[in-house]
């Protein structure tokens, strides 16, 4: 009895330890532990300059100026504030106005300064009638925005 | 309760009467990270900025270091038989070999770590965060480990076996450890980083001793 | 329970699934070839990735496939460590190299994925670490189960250790939910059902049913070959005796 007794107890404590793990992984991720910051943070001041971050959010409609050898200008948005970036390299296939994307680079002067660009994509497949066809009807949520925004 | 402590002073004494095997762990610390100005270069903001990851990785390697020994000089001796049999729960006399562990590893690692980030040029704002993460997160690290080397006792090539099991666990304690650290010297809150420490605390906590005392039981069949 | 008992002697069990290989075997040509042409020609591009997005045919069954065989890996092992089957551990120690060829074929062709559609090769995100650290448990695995002399307690470490690294499954499947990661979320198994287009669907569907036809075929041959290896090391210590 007594060594049964003593099982039960170890078995309550464990129990007690884990939802206490589990309280705190929960409620951990709550406070929102980022892979990248957004425009807002840097709005907000919290980005230090010339620390090297990821500046993550969807390439503003009609900001991509294409300069030479490579070198590209674009604003990053997280629809209430934007971010103007500067880039030279070669971008992802799926980098296009209106997409998700990351950058990582340094802030320097207001302006973010990208030695790296990442499409980020959606959770969506579908054939290129398909999408057009949701368009037409109206039914289609703001491009890109479901690829950075519901997470 | 008593038998807890009778085998934590049991393993202390051991280490102490030693006395060499903290201080290996220690120097191995101390050196491991001494190497990486040498092998990025000594320019202070490189250093600066690596310095929360390095001390990290560090730490984990040498409290790898010792764990091989966590029981197999109770296993080769004899005296692991006697733990199994005594009338106390084998879990309860792994987690007191488990805190003699980190009192003699763990400890001294967090009491050397500062220095090291002095070496390396850290931010000031990130000393407290490395201590404090430090110190929640290296008792997870004896957790684990107690776990692989109760696993690996009486395999051929032990300890090699034993970092290939283990160092994959202990990733998720790296990136949260220094995630805290690099939040600190961003500016940034770690209360996050330190939830999650202390949750996988709290979960290694019971888990890793039961596991580590089926390792053993299975061990002597 | 007296069910199990009777299937989990390896002779009734062998008798049974042995006559299964050779249609496993077709069964697995048969609709792995079906699902490449509808992934590779039949199917459409996507509206938004091209052509690119056949490698998804490829690579999320195989991710999957990972998963899967890290479960029943690590079931297989609970149940041989509770109830001490030895079949139980023959078959988790026959899916730990399919489950880590599995894993490896996810990496890496989500490696040639990410290059054209995010521009990178490797990010170190919550995804592809977990699923990384669960490619360094199955070698982990593996190198427990062989490096005791006496492969029962090999098993049984091994069998121990898939216990514990099963933490990571669900850490990888909700890895994309819980941080802000670059690889993208689910797409078939969620609460709202698939945000996949019916026509991509069913040839992802089917490439999954053939790596799981794949996965028990070579299963029942690796149990097997398993069974036969432990008869002839006992004939051979009983010849050494006499």
């Amino acid at each position: 009895m007594k060594r049964k007794h003593k099982r039960l107890t170890f078995v309550v404590i464990a129990g007690l330890f884990i939802a206490l793990a589990v309280g705190l992984m929960l409620s951990a991720f709550e406070e929102n532990i980022v892979f990248f910051r957004t425009p807002g943070d840097v709005a907000s001041g919290s980005i230090e300059e010339d620390r090297r971050i990821r500046l993550g959010g969807l390439v503003e409609e009609g900001s991509v100026v294409p300069g030479a050898d490579g070198l590209v200008n674009f604003s990053i948005t997280d629809t209430v504030d934007t971010v103007q970036v500067t880039y030279v390299g070669i971008l992802p296939d799926l980098f296009r106005e209106g997409q998700g994307v990351i950058t990582e680079g340094k802030l320097m002067n207001g302006v973010f300064v990208a030695d790296e660009v990442l499409a980020k994509h959606d959770e969506n497949y579908m054939p290129p009638e398909v999408s057009d066809a949701i368009k037409e009807a109206g039914q289609w949520y703001e491009d890109g925005e479901h690829g950075s925004g519901d997470q | 309760m008593g038998r807890f402590f009778c085998v934590l002073r049991r393993d202390l004494h051991l280490a102490l009467r030693q006395g060499m095997d903290s201080f290996m762990v220690v120097m191995f610390f101390v050196i491991a990270v001494v190497l990486f100005p040498f092998g990025v270069g000594p320019e202070p903001n490189t250093l600066a900025r690596i310095a929360a990851g390095v001390i990290w990785v560090a730490a984990l390697l040498s409290s790898m270091l010792s764990l091989e020994r966590l029981f197999l000089g109770d296993y080769e001796d004899g005296s692991l038989e006697l733990l199994v049999l005594s009338p106390a729960t084998l879990e309860t006399l792994v987690l007191a070999k488990i805190a003699a562990h980190w009192l003699t590893t763990g400890l001294p690692l967090i009491v050397a770590a500062p220095f090291l980030a002095i070496l390396l040029n850290m931010d000031g704002e990130g000393f407290v965060t490395l201590v404090a993460a430090l110190a929640l997160g290296t008792p997870t690290l004896s957790l684990l480990g107690a776990v692989g080397a109760a696993l690996v006792l009486g395999s051929r090539r032990g300890g090699v076996l034993l970092s290939l099991l283990i160092l994959p666990l202990f990733i998720p304690i790296l990136i949260f450890g220094v995630s805290a650290v690099d939040a600190a010297v961003g500016g940034y809150p770690v209360k996050p980083q330190f939830m999650i420490l202390g949750g996988f605390l709290a979960l290694a906590l019971p888990l890793c001793p039961w596991a580590a005392a089926a390792g053993l039981r299975q061990s002597l069949e | 329970m007296a069910m199990i008992e009777k299937y989990a002697n390896p002779t009734v069990f062998l008798g049974i699934t042995r006559p299964l290989v050779p249609w496993l075997g077709g069964a697995t040509v048969a609709t792995l070839s079906a699902g490449l042409y509808l992934a590779l020609f039949a199917s459409p591009a996507d509206y938004q990735q091209g052509e690119s997005v056949r490698i998804m045919y490829v690579h999320v069954p195989a991710a999957w496939m990972a998963m899967m065989c890290y479960t029943s890996m690590a079931i297989a092992s609970g149940v041989g460590l509770i109830w001490k089957h030895p079949l139980a551990h023959t078959a988790a120690r026959a899916t730990a190299p399919v489950g880590a060829a599995f894993t490896l074929l996810a990496l890496v062709t989500g490696s040639l994925w990410g290059k054209p559609m995010w521009g990178t090769w490797w990010v170190w995100d919550a995804r592809l670490t977990s699923v990384l650290i669960l490619f360094f448990l199955y070698i982990g695995y593996m190198a427990l189960n062989n490096a005791f002399d006496n492969a029962q307690r090999g098993a049984n470490a091994a069998a121990v250790l898939a216990l514990v690294g099963f933490v990571n499954v669900p850490i990888i499947k909700f890895s994309v939910e819980w941080w802000n990661t670059l690889h993208q979320p689910a797409s078939v198994m969620r609460m709202d059902g698939p945000t996949i287009h019916a026509s991509m669907l069913w040839p992802l569907g089917l490439m999954a049913l053939g790596y799981t036809l794949f996965y028990f075929w070579v299963l029942i041959i690796r149990i097997d070959a398993d069974v036969t290896a432990g008869k002839i090391r006992a004939l051979r210590q009983r010849r050494a005796h006499s």
